[in-house]
């Protein structure tokens, strides 16, 4: 069964264009920072002030989303990856104003992840933009906790990888030193790059702020889980592989912390953990069955 | 155990005996590291495998629950170990330093002063004090130091999270010792006796309510009262995402189930049967030789495209139940029953008349004892604030002398794992210092 809440035509096309003009901009933003990377440091300010705008308009878009749909949209990987985009934009659009200009080269590496998300979102048949009622099961305070978390988790880890495919490419330009001399257009590019030690600085802050909330998504998930099903915890494909998005990040952090590991192995950590939750998010729902085949 | 990690003096300078080195590996952060590792690759294989075949063959398994139990080990050993070298580490320290022990830190500033006037730590101390830093100044006969500290319980957010996560394992497994879980139900009348906790439920009402939108899975309430040896020690209702709580034992509404009430009548004799049946309930009726089956029960029945029977909400504005017989071990195609208008049967042995005389609806309950929640609860409250306490409240130290020779500030300072964090500070430090100096 599942039927459709009914939208008026109106609600349905202010939703609708928000949506095309909240990705417009933010391909424009992702433009800017790329442009930006290359050397033409005016349009650094320019891409963050249209990403800021692309914020605003895609909150929009979820306000409407919210009356359309009569509940908080979080429901469905529609519903869902807008949330988990906000999230990762505003946590980015924060730490950016936060430690001023110095990093819009990150931007360049993080807009484009972003823009994976919404092609996904987008573009990736299976995924229904239908405008669903929430089933009973749903209906909890604790999927507001749950969903909070783990779009704020996500967009840690979002940070996290942007940060470590910057220092990969740093990393392949500084061992290809003399292609790099010859070409202005890398040169320009290496000097763009911050360097490791900085961007490995970064890369830990957004894993810290990504597992702090990776561990309240997993309690605020094992929490609700035992009020509706009886059980906290059960070994669902979906937990299971937060789980191990989960454990991946806690050895970063440990192999980091204690083992004074840096560099090459800790960066290899963080994309694992990266595709660790992007399977998670894609993966489970179309290749693995279980209980959470809503989220 | 890691060369990083403080440990006890004559551990460093002797050879351990072999239990010592034994004690060392099990707490080992490597062990712990490799353990993580392999529970994740473990989980990755068996969230491959279907889901009951991963719960009964890997995730019960002695082997995996043997891991766990080795994690938790490996994580009790290296945070005793670990609780004495951070409280020193914390609580104790080294207060005075010499310029020359200030400048070998890896983050250290040298501030000429043109006129120190007779106290020239006094203005730091005043800079320190606004940066939110705790200070003391020690004076030996070396000289005079200013030391500046904060985020001293940063040092034990590693024990909080760790001691959390183990309160968790712990509580996981006394909830799996001390408890069960099962499933039972049934409809309004019913009533079930769960051995393993010694009670038995009555279910009293069972009614369904329909969310604003008929389409969407109703929510269904239904009355229950637990007895033992006939007194009663709860009675409530049990709905989805609030379920009815005693002694540690849950009782949660898992899912309903359509009922249709059914009167089987012989025309030959007048006697008639008053049936309940479950969706997919057979029932031989005897002197006919036939089996009746209810399929399917729709409560707001209609016809999809390509014929398939389907219910277009669950409101009952048509009841229909779809039903097969079997004759003489000869399937009949299916049919439909409409809510009290009955259906005539040939059977070998003459007619019977079927008539759906109605529907209710039957609660299904999930039921488990957990006397480990509380510790879980706990558990994982502390570990937020351990992961809070690890990550944002990080120690800091800094360290400051005058040094008269040069008539220069030596200011210096250490993180306990933030370096950036510590930059940052000792930059606005030493531009406050600046300030004040008037260069
Ligand atoms: C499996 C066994 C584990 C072992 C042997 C282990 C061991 C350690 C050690 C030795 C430290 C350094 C402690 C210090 O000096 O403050 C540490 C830090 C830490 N551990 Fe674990 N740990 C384990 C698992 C975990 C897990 C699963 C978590 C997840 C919550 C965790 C969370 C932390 C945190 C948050 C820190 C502080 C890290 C940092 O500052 O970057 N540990 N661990």
């Amino acid at each position: 069964m599942g039927g459709l809440i009914n939208v008026s035509p109106t609600g349905l096309l202010v939703e609708n264009t928000l949506f095309v003009i909240a990705v417009v901009v933010y391909l424009l933003a992702t433009v800017g920072y790329v442009i930006n990377l290359f050397g033409k440091k005016e349009w650094g300010g320019f891409a963050a002030n249209t990403l800021r705008v692309a914020f605003l308009i895609h909150t929009a878009f979820i306000l409407t989303r919210t009356v359309n749909v009569m509940r908080v949209p979080f429901v469905g990987h529609f519903e869902f990856g807008n949330m988990f985009i906000w999230s990762t934009v505003l946590v980015y659009a924060w730490t950016e104003w936060r430690l001023k200009d110095k990093y819009h080269a990150v931007g360049a590496f993080l807009m484009p992840v972003v823009m994976l998300y919404i092609s996904y979102i987008t573009l990736f048949p299976k995924i229904s933009r239908a405008h669903n009622p929430l089933p009973p099961v749903l209906q909890s305070n604790w999927l507001k906790f749950h969903v909070s978390a783990s779009v704020l988790g996500y967009a840690g880890f979002s940070l996290a990888f942007a940060a470590a495919l910057m220092w990969v490419l740093k990393y392949v330009m500084e061992n290809k030193k003399d292609a790099v001399k010859g070409s202005p257009f890398l040169k320009t590019l290496t000097q763009a790059l911050p360097q490791p030690r900085v961007l490995e600085e970064y890369m830990y802050r957004a894993s810290v702020f990504g597992f702090l909330f990776q561990t309240v998504m997993i309690i605020t998930g094992a929490i609700w889980a035992d009020q509706s099903w009886g059980r906290y915890w059960g070994w669902d494909p979906k937990e299971m592989w937060s789980l191990i998005t989960w454990f991946v990040f806690a050895v970063y952090l440990h192999a980091r912390f204690t083992r004074g590991w840096t560099g090459k192995k800790t960066v290899a950590l963080v994309l694992v953990g990266w595709v660790a939750m992007m399977f998670t998010w894609m993966g489970v729902a179309w290749l693995l069955s279980g209980i959470h085949s809503f989220g | 155990m890691a060369q990083e990690t403080p440990g006890l003096p004559e551990q460093q300078s002797t050879q351990a005996s072999p239990i010592k080195q034994i004690l060392n590996f099990l707490s080992s952060m490597q062990l712990g590291i490799i353990l993580l590792l392999l529970l994740a690759v473990i989980s990755v294989f068996a969230t491959t495998q279907e889901m009951n075949t991963a719960i009964s063959s890997i995730y019960t398994s002695w082997w995996f629950v043997g891991i766990m139990a080795f994690t938790a080990l490996n994580l009790l050993l290296c945070t005793i170990e670990r609780i004495g070298p951070l409280t020193r580490q914390a609580f104790q320290p080294k207060r005075e330093m010499t310029a020359d022990g200030i400048k070998k830190m890896q983050i250290n500033r040298v501030i000429k002063v043109k006129s120190p006037g007779d106290e020239p730590l006094a203005s730091v101390q005043q800079i320190f004090k606004s940066n939110g830093l705790q200070t003391t100044v020690q004076e030996t006969s070396e000289g005079i130091t200013l030391f500046g500290e904060r985020g001293k319980f940063g040092y034990f957010g590693s024990i909080v999270t760790h001691l959390s996560l183990l309160l968790i394992l712990l509580g996981a497994m006394y909830g799996a010792l001390t408890g069960y879980e099962t499933r039972n139900g049934g409809m309004s009348g019913d009533n079930f006796f769960v051995t393993q906790g010694n009670w038995r439920a009555d279910i009293g009402e069972v009614r369904m309510v329909f969310e604003k939108d008929p389409t969407v899975r109703p929510r269904v309430y239904s009355d229950v009262t637990i007895t033992r040896n006939g007194k009663v020690i709860k009675e409530g209702t049990v709905s989805i995402n609030d379920p009815l709580r005693f002694e540690g034992t849950s009782i949660y509404h898992s899912t309903f189930l359509w009922i249709s009430q059914v009167n089987i009548t012989d025309p030959a004799t007048g006697t008639v049967e008053e049936l309940k049946f479950f969706e997919g309930d057979r029932y031989f009726l005897q002197d006919k030789g036939v089996q009746f089956e209810s399929l399917a029960f729709f409560p707001d029945f209609t016809m999809a495209a390509g014929g398939r029977p389907t219910s277009k909400s669950y409101n009952p504005n048509r009841p229909v139940l779809a039903y097969r017989i079997t004759i003489n071990g000869q399937q009949e195609p299916w049919d439909l029953l409409e809510l009290n208008e009955p259906a005539t049967l040939e059977t070998p042995n003459g007619p019977v008349e079927i008539t759906l005389t109605g529907f209710e609806n039957a609660a299904v309950y999930s039921i488990a004892k957990n006397l480990g929640r509380p510790i879980l609860f706990i558990g994982a409250v502390l570990m937020v604030i351990g992961l809070y306490m690890s990550f944002f409240l990080f120690p800091r130290r800094f360290w400051a002398t005058f040094d008269a020779k040069t008539s220069s500030l030596v200011v210096g300072g250490r993180g306990y794992r933030n370096r950036l964090g510590v930059e940052q500070i000792m930059e606005r430090i030493e531009s406050e210092i600046r300030n004040r100096e008037g260069e």
